[in-house]
């Protein structure tokens, strides 16, 4: 390890090249680990994924796992997988970035801490659990069903079903509602009021303030919320696989039920090439995401 | 006038009926007795007659343990190094660190599954490791704006120009200050591998999240009773690192499966 001295040397004057190498070695030695341990436990293992897709079951280069996911029941496991993401994205966005304005706006600053707090615990509340609880609401002998039975409303009534596309779409707004508080709130906590003012004074109408203003400022993490969410309720398995009586084809239940080995052996790669599928779509997703939060932080805080 | 009064208040009504709805619910289905209205502790009783029961919640917390252990040996002294000598290798940090929220977990489950080596796969603290992949967009966010938070290298450089070692270094004046944002990361490490389900179904490893999962094929208020019992834990965990991270908010979303 080099020294401070040494390292003030190095930045003043111009160095040996033999200097700036060692130095160089000295500060990147330390960060190996992390990049190992990235790379086997992580990078390796998807690499697998990608390379072993482009094979046959046999071992040969093929396109045959790829031509596969684009036919039924994968195909049609896509498009309901996509549509969730959407369906999930768009029911949950609109009344979290709602909820958020208000609370933002209105909201007393111990308020608006309880709320984060809480945000953050529900968006955690994923998974198995999340399930159970909704069938003892919302099951046939749900409590929730019960209570709006009294009130005249048999919710059973009709062709509802817990275990249906709905049904999922409802219990994601569980988690997904809150993780939209948690993106959503940092951007309409830096439209600064002084902005509104400004406006005001110049003669602007609150209408001119949002579609000139407010708007502009806010869309870009709106879009972003909304990416967020889509890639959330597109790979989400544990509840899903909880919820469905593999009544639904999701694509993350179709990769689970191949790992199971509940099918047959000869679609092994098939599994990768599903895995690869979401990877790409959910990058596609979540890429742009990473992209506009990076730069909205700049004005955020 | 009048609609701005009530706004506020109306938000907060729907939100605590959003929020108790299903909680309440399923706290009332615990104490069924026998699917009728009639309540007892029953399901709780039959919890604690459950052998399985201490059993993988011991699992879970070892295995826990154990991502908290990795976590503690190799992401704080990194963010730290990075910080203290290695600043233009952040935002290249940064990025790595972020990849594994852009790849579902289903995805790398399958990756794990079919790249790492047999002796590793036949060892349960395979799942320790891949943990701290899950974990590690949020533990390096939150070690990393906890970090930028002190002039982490002045004060270093401070107690180095005053002599000490860097043992002395890092015992009196690296570890105090950092405290709190290694705390926090540890804290959502633990959160994060007590409920992870995917990876660990996929690989074939039971933990109490499974468990869970396959006991509520024989007694559904039995597991309705334990989901109750792991929301209620983890509601108040993850509340305490709310409150404890307060003041370093991530715009990282949290993470769920």
């Amino acid at each position: 390890m080099t020294s401070t001295t040494q390292d003030r040397v190095v930045i003043k004057g111009a160095p040996l090249r033999g200097t700036l190498d060692r130095q160089n070695l000295g500060v990147l030695v330390p960060l190996l680990p992390i990049v190992l341990f990235l790379g086997f436990f992580f990078f390796f293992p998807m690499a697998v994924v990608f390379v072993d897709s482009f094979k046959s079951n046999e071992g040969n280069w093929s396109m045959i796992n790829m031509v596969t996911i684009f036919h039924d029941p994968y195909r049609m496991a896509f498009i309901n997988s996509i549509k969730l993401g959407l369906v999930s994205a768009i029911t949950a966005s609109i009344p979290g970035a709602l909820f958020a304005y208000v609370i933002e706006t209105k909201g007393s600053q111990s308020l608006r801490r309880i709320v984060s707090s809480l945000s953050g615990v529900l968006a955690n509340t994923g998974g198995v659990p999340l399930a159970f609880m909704f069938v003892a609401a919302f099951g046939a002998e749900g409590s929730a069903v019960m209570i709006l039975k009294k009130l005249g409303w048999d919710l059973y009534a009709g062709n509802f079903s817990l275990f249906s596309f709905t049904g999922i779409v409802v219990v994601y707004l569980y988690f997904q509602i809150p993780l939209m508080i948690i993106v959503f709130s940092p951007a309409i906590h830096g439209i600064r009021k002084e902005w509104r003012d400004a406006s005001q004074n110049l003669g602007a109408t609150p209408l001119q303030f949002w579609r000139f203003i407010g708007l502009p400022l806010l869309l870009p993490s709106f879009a972003a919320s909304f990416l967020l969410l889509f890639a959330s309720a597109f790979a989400a398995y544990a509840t899903a696989r909880a919820m469905t009586v593999g009544n639904i084809a999701l694509v993350p239940l179709q990769i689970g039920n191949l790992v199971d080995g509940n099918v047959s052996i000869n679609q092994a790669n098939a599994g990768k090439a599903l895995a690869v599928g979401m990877v790409v779509i959910s990058a596609i997703a979540m890429i742009p995401y990473l992209i506009i939060q990076r730069r909205a932080r700049r004005w955020q805080t | 006038m009048k609609i701005r009064g009530i706004l506020l208040p109306s938000t907060l009504l729907a939100a605590i009926i959003f929020i108790t709805l299903p909680f309440g619910s399923a706290t009332e289905f615990s104490f069924r007795d026998g699917g009728k209205t009639k309540h007892s502790l029953a399901a709780y009783r039959w919890i604690l007659a459950q052998e399985d029961f201490l059993h993988y919640l011991g699992v879970s917390l070892r295995l826990a343990l154990g991502a908290v252990f990795i976590t503690l040996l190799i992401m704080v002294p990194t963010v730290a190094w990075l910080h203290l000598r290695a600043q233009k290798y952040r935002p290249l940090m940064e990025f790595l660190t972020l990849l594994p929220l852009v790849v579902p977990v289903v995805a790398l489950s399958i990756g794990a599954q079919s790249a790492l080596p047999e002796a590793l796969q036949s060892n349960e603290y395979e799942l320790s490791f891949m943990y701290v992949i899950l974990a590690m967009p949020y533990t390096y966010r939150a070690l990393d704006i906890g970090m930028s938070a002190i002039p982490l290298k002045t004060i270093t450089e401070a107690a180095r120009g005053l002599g000490a070692s860097w043992i002395k270094a890092i015992t009196f004046v690296i570890a105090p200050v950092i405290r709190n944002a290694v705390v926090a990361s540890l804290f959502l490490t633990l959160a994060l591998s007590l409920g992870e389900f995917t990876l660990t179904s996929l690989l074939h490893w039971d933990t109490f999240p499974t468990w869970v999962t396959s006991v509520s094929q024989q007694n559904i208020i039995g597991a309705i009773a334990l989901s109750v019992f792991s929301l209620a834990a983890a509601f108040l965990f993850l509340f305490a690192i709310g409150l404890l991270t307060m003041r370093s908010k991530s715009d990282l979303p949290e993470g769920q499966e």
